[in-house]
């Protein structure tokens, strides 16, 4: 092996040294002659094109046109590489530094090691040999440069060139039988395989999420395209400003999301529940939600919200205005957590975007009267737990009625939900009838409590008349004594 | 029944000769001069000591050492047990008041130079019990497990750990661990029930003892100015009703405390929570905490801190032997060094514990 | 003299009833907090480490009852295969309750539509992680429900 190598390094630097490829190339001399497909194709390879020949793969001699002596074991003719041993040829050289500076080569020398690591990597089903060889996706011979439109690695033909696998479910079912193989088919209704197919090689296409040499699977915590390395990866093109310039679309989606109540969960408290990007535009057919859609997509999650706002006034009239449904309201990637100040007719209130005193009156009024309510449970509950706090400190037994007040805190979120119904009575219903209901009671309860406490005083009067009438006694006993 | 009465009276004093107590009881007399007043608070802190020994033992009932279940089980007293609420606070309280008791006991011994020869071992015993009562203030502090009690003990035994060398080790025996844990909370609760009360016990009797034994001191100053004859009252019953009748004031005191301020618990304490801002021990520590934080970060060759817990192991050590290198004194001669330094630590201690309450 | 010594002892008489009487008062203000002191409480122990959630009859096929532990509630289930089990009734979303539905046969959240299956764990809608489990111990007829160490 080190010996090939040193052989290889040897004709590789003589073939540097004023070597012109079609000349003196015996193999590729009597090939050609041949017609065969590879030499037909190594003529136009990059390889053949920096004076590489057959050789340096394939072993044997060049230099002889005799076929007994080029292509014999003792000139190290190997044949055709199997297995393991395409990749071994071809990381001989592009994972040697030294060898790659030579050529002036801009890639990288680590492409091996990081297919080795990669899914792809993996044991094939014959257990002799990795899943994918470099020959897999960049072919054998008619090797060309990335940007060529011809390579199979070109941004325009990725896609085409992953699915020759990744669309075949036969070969699929036999490594992840759980894995889609939709992929393509997907991605062709995307706006990224939309203008990838239109000939636009900037939009993103398979590598561009997930990595080319170093593809890990989606739950490895590693991979770019894990649930929380999702968003930068999605981000090192959408809030690009130079690289977005053309596409005229907005580029702080990533900073709205990392602020926004999904952003948080997801990226600060690793919540794996919360949305990343893909959840809402889907993956390989990503494509923003469309206007009457919006709340089907949030109501993935929010069922209850979105059932509510179906069924509402609302919708019809969202419908007809072309409004974008949930994001009306709560904006689109920096969703933050809804607060009570979003109801109402106040400034920060979003009721009264639309609702005027002198417009719309109906909802303004209704607007108006739910912010009332919810405010007024919020305040309710503050005064009962400060109320129970207090009794508790006063060494109350208070329990029975601070297990209440789940309720009241219940109602509150069941309120917050139901104001998707934009109906005041049913809205009422919970605020009144479940939340206030509850809160009255428990805080009638502190208040006993509390008074019971108080009651304390009255034992201890009793305690210090005593004592001190005793203390009195005993003064005038000593009095008495004394006096004699 | 006054003839039942006299005749378990005769009963026993036919089996112990409970004559000969009351000869020495109705031969035990106390002077009677302007000073007396302070011949009380030895009184009042052993009321205080038999009140804290009733309300601890009350509390052990129902009290859990663990950290999973202190500060549940205070909070089960202070709402649960019928005047759970009432041990606790008078407990929290007396035990206050105690050490503000043995304080100015401490002080009026030192000012009437009552440990001179031979009372010199009633100082050494009394002095030790005064740090032991500092140590089952600090140990007692942790045991609801509440956060201000977490996060002071954890201050309170780093500066432990600062003593050079035995501090290290020191501060990982008083906390069983190398962190405020709930092995922490076993051992300071081992402290406070068992061991310091133990110790504590034997040094109280021996106190006793030798207070009966020797009798009441009369201040140095009376005795050298006026060489006339003391007046005097019988120990028993005279004094020993005033006594008493201080005694149901005290509690009167302590009664009213623990009803219109009783103990709190605060919130459980969380040994991964932040420490809340502006932690500081109990009152009286403070003045010794206060002055380390007046400490500057180094001094000559050693950290401030360092010098200052030196400086005042060396008061300490100094304070506890006092009656062995004041002579003067002994010789029934005037030491005006004692006085000085006597109103030097007390100004000094209540300026820097006002600075430390309110800084 | 003679009148004034008998009139002393009068008074002394008086003082040692008034003196007695302010014993038995004193006694009685101490002794009635010591012995309430010492009643075992009604509320058995601190932290409720077991409660018991009541008979197994009371539990029909493919139900459940909430129930109170300590101050938390605590969700009891018979399943349909007869089954009994428990966990944490505080919905891990915003601490709603959660009920038993029956026509879903799922641990099921009012508040946002959040989903449990009859192992706790979070199947659909906003919850984030499963209920915590509690363990169930049937005595005779009675169940107990007891923290999982």
């Amino acid at each position: 092996m080190k010996k090939t190598t040193a052989a290889l390094i040897l004709i590789c630097s003589i073939s540097l040294s004023g070597y012109t490829p079609s000349d003196n190339d015996e193999c590729l001399n009597c090939h050609d002659a041949l017609g065969d497909e590879p030499s037909q194709l190594y003529k136009n390879d990059i390889h053949y094109l920096k004076g590489i020949s057959c050789s340096a793969c394939h072993g044997g001699d060049n230099k002889t046109d005799d076929i007994d002596v080029a292509m014999s074991k003792n000139a190290g003719f190997i044949g055709v590489p199997k297995g393991n041993g395409i990749s071994e040829r071809c990381s001989t050289c592009h994972s040697n530094p030294e060898f790659m500076k030579k050529y002036n080569s801009p890639l990288q020398v680590n492409q091996m090691n990081l297919l080795t690591n990669s899914v792809h990597g993996r044991l094939s089903i014959n257990g002799k040999e990795r899943i994918v060889q470099c020959t897999t996706c960049h072919n054998a011979h008619g090797i060309v440069s990335v940007k060529n439109s011809s390579s199979p690695v070109h941004p325009l033909n990725v896609p085409r060139t992953c699915a020759k696998c990744h669309s075949n479910p036969l070969l699929m079912r036999t490594y992840n039988p759980s894995l889609p193989v939709d992929q393509l088919d997907k991605y062709r209704t995307s706006i990224h395989g939309l203008r990838n197919s239109r000939g636009d090689s900037k939009t993103a296409e398979c590598v561009n999420c997930h990595g080319s040499h170093d593809i890990l699977p989606v739950k490895d915590v590693n991979s770019s395209v894990y649930a929380i390395n999702l968003p930068k990866t999605c981000a090192k093109c959408h809030s690009n400003a130079d690289y977005m310039k053309e596409y005229k679309i907005p580029i702080q989606q990533f900073e709205k999301f990392s602020n926004s109540v999904h952003g948080i969960a997801l990226l600060q408290n690793n919540d794996l529940n919360a949305p990343s990007c893909n959840n809402c535009h889907g993956n390989h057919g990503a494509v923003p939600p469309g206007v009457e859609s919006i709340s089907k997509v949030c109501g993935s999650c929010h069922v209850l919200n979105a059932d509510l706002f179906s069924s509402s006034p609302h919708k019809k009239a969202f419908d007809k205005h072309n409004y974008p449904e949930c994001e009306t309201c709560h904006s689109n990637h920096q969703i933050i957590t809804a607060t009570n100040q979003l109801l109402g007719v106040t400034k920060e209130a979003v009721c009264s975007k639309c609702h005027k005193e002198n417009e719309n009156v109906k909802g303004y009024l209704v607007a108006k009267k739910m912010r009332l309510l919810i405010d007024s449970l919020d305040q309710s509950e503050k005064s009962a737990l400060n109320l129970i706090n207090e009794a508790e400190q006063k060494g109350m037994e208070i329990s029975e009625a601070k297990f209440k007040l789940r309720d009241a805190h219940q109602a509150k979120l069941q309120a917050r939900t139901m104001v998707h119904s934009f109906n005041k009575e049913k809205f009422k219903e919970i605020v009144d009838g479940k939340g206030l209901a509850t809160t009255n009671e428990v805080i009638a309860e502190a208040k006993n409590a509390i008074d019971e406490f108080y009651f304390r005083r009255v034992g201890l009067g009793v305690s210090v008349l005593i004592i001190s009438f005793l203390a009195v006694m005993i003064f005038l006993y000593i009095k008495r004594i004394e006096r004699k | 029944m006054k003839n039942f009465l006299k005749r378990i009276y005769l009963w026993i004093d036919e089996r112990v000769k409970l004559n000969d107590l009351e000869n020495f009881l109705g031969k035990k007399y106390v002077p009677i001069h302007s000073h007396s007043v302070w011949y009380y608070f030895g009184g009042v802190s052993l009321f205080l000591f038999v009140i804290q020994v009733i309300t601890g033992i009350l509390l052990l009932f129902y009290y859990k050492a663990s950290s999973d279940l202190a500060f549940e089980s205070i909070q089960y007293i202070m709402s649960k047990v019928e005047f759970g609420w009432l041990i606790r606070s008078i407990h929290g309280w007396a035990a206050n008041l105690f050490i503000l008791s043995v304080f100015i006991h401490m002080f009026s011994v030192l000012f009437e130079r009552a440990y001179r020869k031979p009372r010199e071992i009633t100082w050494v015993t009394g002095i030790i019990m005064f740090f032991m009562a500092l140590g089952f203030g600090f140990s007692g502090y942790l045991l609801p497990w509440n956060e201000l009690a977490f996060f002071a003990t954890k201050v309170g035994s780093d500066i432990v750990g600062a003593v050079p060398l035995i501090g290290e080790p020191l501060k990982i025996f008083m906390r069983g661990g190398d962190d405020v844990t709930g092995a922490t909370l076993s051992r300071l609760f081992g402290f406070h029930v068992a061991l310091f009360p133990g110790i504590f016990t034997v040094l109280l009797v021996i106190h006793l003892l030798l207070v009966q034994r020797q009798g009441m001191s009369e201040p140095l100053e009376l005795e050298i100015e006026q060489k006339t004859e003391q007046k005097r009252m019988p120990f028993f019953p005279n004094f020993m009703m005033r006594d008493l009748l201080l005694w149901l004031i005290v509690l009167n005191l302590l009664a009213i405390l623990a009803v219109f301020f009783p103990a709190e618990l605060g919130i459980k304490a969380d040994p991964f929570a932040s420490a809340p801002a502006g932690i500081k021990p109990e009152w009286y520590f403070l003045f010794m905490f206060q002055t380390l934080k007046y400490f500057p970060g180094h001094m000559w060759f050693i950290e401030g801190e360092v010098l200052g817990i030196l400086l005042f192991g060396v008061a300490g050590i100094l304070w506890l032997l006092i009656p062995f290198w004041d002579v003067k004194s002994s010789k029934g001669k005037r030491n005006r060094i004692i006085t000085y330094s006597g109103i030097f630590a007390v100004i000094y201690i209540i300026v820097l514990t006002i600075l430390g309450w309110a800084s | 003299m003679n009148v004034n010594h008998s009139g002393g002892h009068k008074r002394r008489d008086f003082l040692k009833y008034l003196l007695s009487g302010g014993l038995i008062g004193f006694a009685g203000i101490i002794l009635y907090p010591l012995i309430e002191y010492l009643k075992p409480p009604k509320q058995r122990e601190v932290e409720v480490s077991s409660v018991l959630a009541g008979k197994t009859s009371d539990f029909e096929k493919g139900s459940g009852k909430i129930i109170r532990f300590g101050n938390k509630p605590v969700i009891v289930i018979n399943t349909k295969e007869n089954n009994f089990k428990a966990f944490s009734a505080t919905c891990t979303h915003l601490d709603c309750t959660v009920q038993f539905r029956k026509d879903m046969s799922l641990i099921w959240c009012a508040c946002h539509n959040g989903k449990y299956d009859l192992n706790g764990r979070n199947i659909s809608g906003p919850p984030p992680k499963p209920l915590e489990e509690f363990r169930v111990v049937i005595k005779g007829e009675e169940i107990y429900v007891s923290k999982k160490t």
